[in-house]
Parts: structure tokens; C-alpha cells; sequence
């Protein structure tokens, strides 16, 4: 069953179609790749599925509800949450408070339940703290939630975003390239982490760049290049698709992974 | 501070109190004194138009320095309008205290601005923007600039209002009821050539082309082998000559005060809004439009013609957040 | 430092202001005056400062202030209002035109921001100039009355203070807002507001990511900024009884920054700390009243040069910090 489906999405930037007439669905549950050689508009498209591009036409529809041209917090009030490559909101606090924080859609209390410190505040502190601890866990960084977030290498980082957006509870969590950059093993801890994240439940939608790993972890794969879908399928099915063989070989530049 | 417990109101307070009355009135009314004969409300629809084109196009002159220096440096100078301020001071000392001649005024305000500029560049926003890229600090530092030109006005030039003798005298009278004072004139005239010269230098030139490109994208610019320090600097450079001389011009026709800085840098800002900072061809709209506006609004409206044109501003902006013609 | 320690500290400084300082300035009502108007501006200064702490930067308190002083000075002179209704309702005045003007511009560019807000305090006393069937024009509101009597159920709970000793009793008044005032603002900086407040001067992307209603929350912070520039305004015409256009000008907007500044934008009590240095230093060097504006401008581009992060943060005592904890304030924390 689909949980978002998305119609003929198009974003213009000037003249140019940055993303041009895309159309695909989501279903519940499994764990969707979008990729495309550079300047295919994948990114374009992340922020669109996100709301924090509006899109120029087309129609983005998540569990039977239009969600198009809404304000980014709304959407990820219904359960859209995306992540961000590298991003604290506080270098100064730690990891668990960064957790911690990003429970915002679970108060119960007003904000003027939090000033003047109500008893379903402090029970909500105290609910985000254990549920920001089982994440940390559950994503195998516990061992770093005291450390400031400043600090963190690199991969942690990484974790530390996927665990922010789970902290807003998702329906469905967009993950952005989570594993560019990183070496065979982290990426293979990376790869244990987002399949874990959908064994919560969790539909997965992420665009990224590299190869081997999406053809590992993805259930369903959407090619784009030039701002267009040009394939979709299992991994197998897109590893023999001519025009995606095309797409990668057209460009010497890239790296091919297939 | 403006007030104190029991004693009155302090020295700013009173100085600027006093002043508020030929405040309101800066161009319009000041300028206007000059070619008209009888009542108020007398002054026909065509003088009204002719008189938001001749503060227009003045003002058209500030903003242009204003929005070059926010597109190359993303800085908004809140000391813009002290620089307007100087330009006039030079040239009432050079051209009205020692009597050389108008145009060796405005070559000195525009060699002194230009050393200012210079200055600011290299003694201030460039050490506040090589260590912090926020907003706040460059805001702040232009904040602090402003201040203590004002100051420093305060304490070299006084607080009297300054005027020279006309440039040249004589009145032009076109048709029934519009008159164009000579001295009038030849301000816009110069500043309409200003304005062409500084179009057609960053459109043509070498340095011009530079400056765009660094305005679009400093750090492309920069791997283009524009060497983006010595271009600030240029842009610093002529955006306070621009400004400079546009205070040097209008001391012929309204004088010049140490306290208008601020109020001519707020003038500045509302251009840059209407036609959206960053935007060259939109600095030259913004002025005509104020220009345009604040004539109307003395006509029609006089006394709250600014607060009228600030709600239409606030209304405008909620509307077109970047003015008519911003970058995106 | 543990909760009780931070609550004697607090407590203490609370005592010697309320009772030290007017024993030390006994019959010298010159010096009481001082500490009172600084007292006043801190109020002021701690909208700007919550402002700052959002990202923005708020080069218009001086109008609100204003808005709020007229709004009560025409409460009580012209509609026979008492001064104890007059305060809040300029409060309200005041940030009934913040919200007006933070929703649409809120959401724009900080530069636009402050932009507008500079120019709101020029057009605020332009329009207190040339309104002049409501303001009375350049020459101002005169002779307000003091505050009156306040009585709830006929129990007398604030005196009138054309009764009693006035320099005190405004001393007094002052002493309330600002402790009420910092009181708060500690409390939203320690509770969730206040991590809300400064994940947007974080980044606001992230923060909307996980759903926070990022533009309306600036919207919180500024409404509350501008009811304290109007309480904060409403204070000086009770003190003063009198208000013109000039009573609050583009200079004070910017001192109010100055203030924040030198105190150090990431400490609650920063503003606080920032106006009594300054203002009650420059009321003791008398001799160089004159220069003033010259050494703030100095001071100010000094501050950015060299030291970008406030007075305070040359060693700040852990008890004025308004750091997040690394244990944040919930339940017993508080």
C-alpha cells in the first residue's frame, strides 16, 4: 500500500526544470532509493518531497492527504521528518540533549506549561529523556551521548541526525546521502542502522549517491537524470535498465558501483 | 539617554527636540520655500511631480552606494547617511566658508569620502567580516560607525543647521504655476550624469565587471582571479563618494545639520526596500518611488506623510518580501 | 553549582537592591533616580536581548517604548485611567503593533528586519510629531499624575504615591519590573521556550525539520520583546510625568544593542549587567556627559573588534551563565 504517492512533481528554477514531471509511490514499509548521477535533481527533489522547497506544479499526497506547498514543520507534524547531512541544532550541548530537544512534537504541555514548569511538563521532560535514550541506543551511539556534540567524529554525526528525526516519531523519514563519504565500514554500520530503523516500522526514503550501498539496502530504486525519471524497479531490475546503464556511462565523471 | 529621574529631560533631548520641527520638513518644504510664492495648498500637480523627480532622483544617488555595498559585502550600512552628512559638511566649508568654487567642493567631498570609505573598508567591516560571517556583528559595527560620526559631527561642526549660497541663481518658469530654480536644475542634471556614469561603469569597465561578478558570487569571483580584497575596497570607495556627493550637491538647496545622518540613512533603507537591496535598477526605482511619495504625501497628507509611507512600506513587503526588483 | 546556591545568590542580590541600595542612597534622591531609570532600561533591554537570542536583531525598541508611553500617558492624563491599568494595557498597546509588524517582516531577512525597525523608531516619533490631536504634537504630554492608589477589595495594596516618598516609591516600582521581568526571562531561557528560542538562532532548517512552528515562535519572542518596551515606557512617564516624541530616540535603539552587547548576548542577566555599567558609570562621570555618544560609539566598535562576545564572557560566573545546562531544566531541576 502506498504511503505517499507523488504526481507529476515539477520545479523550475528560471527556465530551468530543475525536476520535471516525477511521479512515483512510496509504499509502506520498505526502503526506497532515489538516485541519478550529479545535478540529476535529487537534492531538488528531497526538499520538495520535504516542503522546504515549494514545488512549481504537481502534487505531493502522504497517507490520502494533499500535502503540497505546506510550511515544513506542518508536514513533519504528520509524520514526514526529514534529516539533515551534518547538522546539530547545539554544538555547545550534548548529544542526548540534541535528542532531547527534538522531541518537540511530542509535548503535551504548552509552551506556557514549560514556563511554568506544570506537572505534565516535567513529565513530558522526562518522558523525551528516556525515549532520547532508547534512540541513542537503538542507533549504537549511547556511548557518545555525553560527549558535546561539537565533538563527535564524523560518523556519529551522521547518527546523531537520523537519531533527531526519529526523535519527531516518523511515519516516514527522508534521509539525506547518509552514507556519502564514509568508508566500507561505517558504511555497513550505517546500512545496519537504516534497516533497523525500518524494522520500527518505519518507511525509509532516501537519495544517495553511492552505488553498492543502495543496491544492498533499497527495496524499490527511483533513477533520475536531467530532472526526469528515467527507471524504477528492484536493484536487479535497474542494474540491467539500459537507459540507466546510459544515464552513469553518459558522464565519465561518475563513479559507476554497478 | 533622553530622560532622567526628576530633572528634565537631558541635553540630547532638548537638542533634538528642538530640531524635530525643520526634521519633518528636511526636502520638501525646505526646498520648496524656494519657488513658491503664496499659500500652500496653491502649488499645482505639476510642481508636485516635478518636485518628487528632483528628490527622487537625488536620492536615487544615496541608495545606489547603499545597495552596491549590501550586494558586494552583504552589509547593510547603517552609517550610510553620515556619509551623505560629511559630503555636505565638505562642501560648506570649502565652497561656503573659504569660497573656492562649487566644483573643487565636490572634489574634495568626493576625495574625502573616498579615504573614508577606504577606511571603513580596511580599519573596520574588513576584520569584523573575515572572523564572523553573521549578520549581526557587520550590523552592529555599521551601528557603532554611525554613532560616532554623529558624534564626531557634534563635536567638530555643532548642532546649527548649515546652508551655502546658491550655485547659480534665477528661476526657470515653465507654463502656469511650475518653476524649476536654476540652482535646482543643475543638481539633478549632475546627479543624473552621476548616475549614467556609474551605470555605465559597471556595465563596461574592467573594475565594473569585477564588481558584478563579485557581487553575484564572491567566491567564484574570487577563483576567477578577482582579487576580491582590492574590490572591496573599490566598493567601499565608490559607494561613499556616491553618497558624499549627494550631500555635497544638496547643501546648495537644503542645508545640511549634524543630526539628519540617521534620517537620511532610514530614507536610504525604505528605497532599498521598495526596490530591493542588491538591485542596482532597483535602487534607482526605490528613489524616485520615496521621492515621488514624500511629494504627494506633503501635498496631500502633510505632517504624517511618513507614517503613511511606512505602513504602506510594512503593508508592501508583506506582500513582495524582496521590493519590485530583488534577488532572489 | 547546585540549585540552593543559585537561589542564595539570586535572593541576596535581590536583597541588597531592594534594601541596600535605597539605604545607601538615603536622602540622596539624585542616585536613587539613577539606579531607578537603569532599573527601567534594563526592562527595556531584556526584549532586545530575547530578541538577539532568536537571531534578530531589534534596532526599534526605542519606538516601542515610545508607543507604550504615549499609550499611557494617554490612559491616565486624557482618559482618567489608573496607572496600574494604564502599565499593562501600554504593554498590550505596544506589542499589538510588534505582532502587526513581526508578522509579515519576521519572516524575511534579518537585514529587512532591522531595517524596519530602525526606521519604526523615526516614524514613531514623526507620527508622535504630527499626530497631533492624540499626542499633542512636538510639545508632548504634560503634568501626568502620578500613580494613584491601588486598592483590591478595599485593602490599600499599593500606596498613592503622591503620599508617600516618590523617589522611593518608584524606586520600588522599578525594583518589582525588573526583578519580575529577569525572574521570567530566566525561566524561558531554562524551559523549553527557551531551547526553542535558540534552535532557531541555531538553525531554523533543522528546527522545522522536527516540527517546530518556526515562524510563529518568533513571533512569541518579539511580542514579548515589545510588551516589555512598553511596560518598560508606561515606567518612564510615571516617572518622569511628562512624554514627547523625542523622549525615546534612534540613539536609544541603540544603546539598548550597546547594552546587550557589553553584557554578552548568551547570558540571561547580560543586559542587565550591560545598562547598569553603562548608564550608572556614565551618571558618575558626570564630567564627561557631553562626550557620551562618542565613547558608546568607541565602546561599541571596540566591543565588535575585540571582543565579539560581551564583558561577561572574559570569565563568566557560572551563576549568570544562561548556557543550557548539560542536565537541562526539567523536573527537579527546577
Amino acid at each position: 500500500m502506498a504511503i505517499m504517492e507523488v504526481f507529476n512533481l515539477t520545479k523550475r528554477f528560471g527556465g530551468l526544470a530543475a525536476v520535471n514531471n516525477v511521479s512515483f509511490e512510496v509504499r509502506e514499509g520498505e526502503i526506497l532509493s532515489v538516485i541519478g548521477p550529479n545535478g540529476a535533481g535529487k537534492s531538488t527533489l528531497f526538499k520538495l518531497i520535504s516542503s522546504f522547497l515549494p514545488a512549481t506544479s504537481g502534487k505531493i499526497v502522504f497517507q490520502g492527504e494533499n500535502i503540497t506547498s505546506q510550511k515544513p514543520h506542518t508536514v513533519a507534524r504528520k509524520g514526514v521528518i526529514r534529516t539533515f547531512q551534518e547538522t546539530t541544532i547545539f554544538r555547545d550541548m550534548t548529544v542526548l540533549d540534541n535528542v532531547v530537544v527534538a522531541h518537540h512534537l511530542h509535548s503535551r504541555a504548552s509552551l506556557a506549561g514549560f514556563f511554568f514548569g506544570t506537572r505534565i511538563a516535567r513529565e513530558d521532560e522526562a518522558a523525551f529523556r528516556r525515549s532520547a535514550e532508547e534512540i541513542i541506543d537503538f542507533l549504537g551511539i549511547g556511548p557518545m551521548k555525553r560527549e558535546l556534540a561539537k565533538n563527535l567524529p564524523h560518523g556519529y554525526l551522521r547518527a546523531l541526525g537520523i537519531a533527531m528525526g526519529m526523535a519527531a516519531d516518523p511515519k516516514i523519514l527522508l534521509l539525506d546521502e547518509p552514507f556519502a563519504g564514509m568508508n566500507a565500514e561505517e558504511t555497513d554500520t550505517a546500512l545496519g542502522m537504516v534497516r533497523g530503523i525500518r524494522g520500527r516500522g518505519i518507511t525509509v526514503l532516501l537519495v544517495e549517491h553511492d552505488m553498492p550501498a543502495v543496491m544492498k539496502i533499497s527495496d524499490r530504486i527511483v533513477v533520475l537524470n536531467f530532472g526526469e525519471k528515467i527507471a524504477e524497479g528492484k536493484p536487479a531490475e535497474i542494474q540491467e535498465n539500459e537507459a540507466v546503464i546510459e544515464a552513469y556511462l553518459g558522464r565519465e565523471d561518475e563513479e559507476l558501483g554497478i | 539617554m533622553t530622560f532622567m529621574s526628576g530633572h528634565g529631560g537631558s541635553m540630547f533631548a532638548r537638542r533634538f527636540h528642538a530640531e524635530g520641527e525643520n526634521y519633518i520638513c528636511f526636502h520638501v518644504l525646505i526646498s520648496r520655500k524656494q519657488f513658491f510664492f503664496g499659500g500652500r495648498e496653491k502649488i499645482g500637480m505639476g510642481q508636485v511631480l516635478i518636485n518628487g523627480m528632483y528628490s527622487g532622483v537625488q536620492y536615487s544617488l544615496i541608495a545606489l552606494g547603499l545597495t552596491l555595498i549590501f550586494s558586494l559585502m552583504n552589509v547593510m550600512n547603517f552609517a550610510h547617511g553620515q556619509l551623505y552628512v560629511l559630503g555636505g559638511f565638505v562642501t560648506y566649508y570649502v565652497y561656503g566658508v573659504l569660497g573656492l568654487p562649487f566644483p573643487a567642493a565636490l572634489l574634495g567631498a568626493a576625495a574625502t569620502l573616498a579615504v573614508v570609505g577606504v577606511l571603513f573598508d580596511v580599519l573596520l567591516f574588513r576584520r569584523v567580516l573575515a572572523r564572523s560571517a553573521r549578520d549581526e556583528s557587520t550590523m552592529l559595527l555599521a551601528c557603532g560607525s554611525a554613532l560616532l560620526l554623529d558624534s564626531l559631527f557634534i563635536i567638530f561642526f555643532g548642532e546649527k543647521q548649515r546652508g551655502v549660497p546658491p550655485v547659480v541663481g534665477g528661476v526657470l518658469r515653465i507654463g502656469e504655476g511650475i518653476f524649476l530654480p536654476y540652482g535646482r536644475v543643475l543638481i539633478v542634471v549632475l546627479s543624473v550624469v552621476l548616475i549614467v556614469a556609474f551605470i555605465l561603469f559597471m556595465a563596461h569597465t574592467r573594475w565594473g565587471r569585477g564588481l558584478r561578478a563579485m557581487a553575484q558570487d564572491r567566491d567564484a569571483a574570487r577563483l576567477m582571479g578577482v582579487n576580491v580584497a582590492r574590490y572591496s575596497m573599490l566598493g567601499w570607495m565608490i559607494a561613499s563618494v556616491l553618497a558624499g556627493l549627494a550631500g555635497a550637491m544638496l547643501v546648495s538647496v537644503s542645508g545640511v545639520n549634524s543630526g539628519i545622518g540617521t534620517w537620511i540613512s532610514i530614507k536610504a533603507f525604505i528605497m532599498v526596500m521598495i526596490g530591493g537591496a542588491g538591485a542596482i535598477p532597483g535602487a534607482i526605482i526605490g528613489g524616485l518611488v520615496l521621492g515621488m511619495l514624500e511629494s504627494l504625501g506633503a501635498q496631500y497628507m502633510s505632517g504624517s506623510q511618513y507614517l503613511a509611507i511606512f505602513v504602506a512600506l510594512i503593508v508592501f513587503l508583506a506582500i513582495r518580501p524582496r521590493g519590485l526588483l530583488g534577488r532572489q | 553549582m547546585t540549585r540552593n546556591r543559585k537561589m542564595m545568590i539570586a535572593v541576596a542580590a535581590v536583597l541588597f537592591y531592594v534594601v541596600g541600595v535605597p539605604w545607601l542612597c538615603a536622602g540622596r534622591n539624585y542616585y536613587l533616580g539613577v539606579v531607578t531609570t537603569a532599573s527601567v532600561l534594563a526592562v527595556i533591554c531584556a526584549g532586545v536581548w530575547l530578541i538577539f537570542y532568536i537571531g534578530r536583531i531589534n534596532i526599534g525598541q526605542g519606538a516601542f517604548a515610545l508607543a507604550g508611553g504615549y499609550a499611557a500617558a494617554i490612559a491616565v492624563s486624557k482618559w482618567g485611567l489608573s496607572f496600574w491599568i494604564a502599565m499593562p494595557f501600554a504593554g498590550l498597546a505596544s506589542m499589538a503593533i510588534g505582532i502587526l509588524i513581526g508578522l509579515p517582516l519576521l519572516r524575511l531577512k534579518g537585514v529587512y528586519f532591522s531595517m524596519i525597525t530602525l526606521s519604526l523608531t523615526e516614524t514613531a516619533r514623526l507620527a508622535a510629531q504630527s499626530l497631533k490631536s492624540i499626542t499633542n504634537g512636538p510639545n508632548g504630554i504634560l503634568n501626568i499624575p502620578l500613580p494613584r492608589d491601588l486598592s483590591i477589595f478595599g485593602i490599600t495594596v499599593i500606596p498613592d504615591f503622591a503620599t508617600v516618598d516618590k523617589h522611593l516609591a518608584l524606586f520600588y516600582l522599578g525594583a518589582v519590573l525588573l526583578v519580575v521581568t529577569y525572574a521570567a526571562l530566566y525561566r524561558i531561557v531554562n524551559s523549553r521556550l527557551g531551547w526553542l528560542f535558540r534552535s532557531l538562532q541555531q538553525n531554523e532548517d533543522l528546527a522545522s525539520s522536527f516540527g517546530v512552528n518556526v515562524p510563529m515562535l518568533r513571533v512569541i519572542a518579539f511580542a514579548i520583546c515589545t510588551f516589555l518596551a512598553g511596560v518598560g515606557g508606561a515606567f518612564f512617564v510615571a516617572m518622569q510625568q511628562s512624554i514627547y516624541p523625542a523622549t525615546f530616540a534612534v540613539q536609544d535603539s541603540t544603546y539598548f544593542m550597546l547594552y546587550c552587547f557589553i553584557g554578552g548576548l548568551s547570558f540571561v542577566f547580560g543586559p542587565l549587567i550591560g545598562t547598569f555599567i553603562l548608564y550608572m558609570g556614565f551618571e558618575v562621570l558626570q564630567g564627561f556627559k557631553e562626550y557620551q555618544p562618542l565613547l558608546y560609539a568607541l565602546l561599541m566598535i571596540g566591543v565588535m573588534l575585540w571582543l565579539p562576545n560581551g564583558l561577561l564572557s572574559l570569565r563568566p560566573p557560572k551563576f549568570l551563565s544562561a548556557k543550557m545546562p548539560s542536565r537541562p531544566a526539567s523536573g527537579g531541576d527546577v
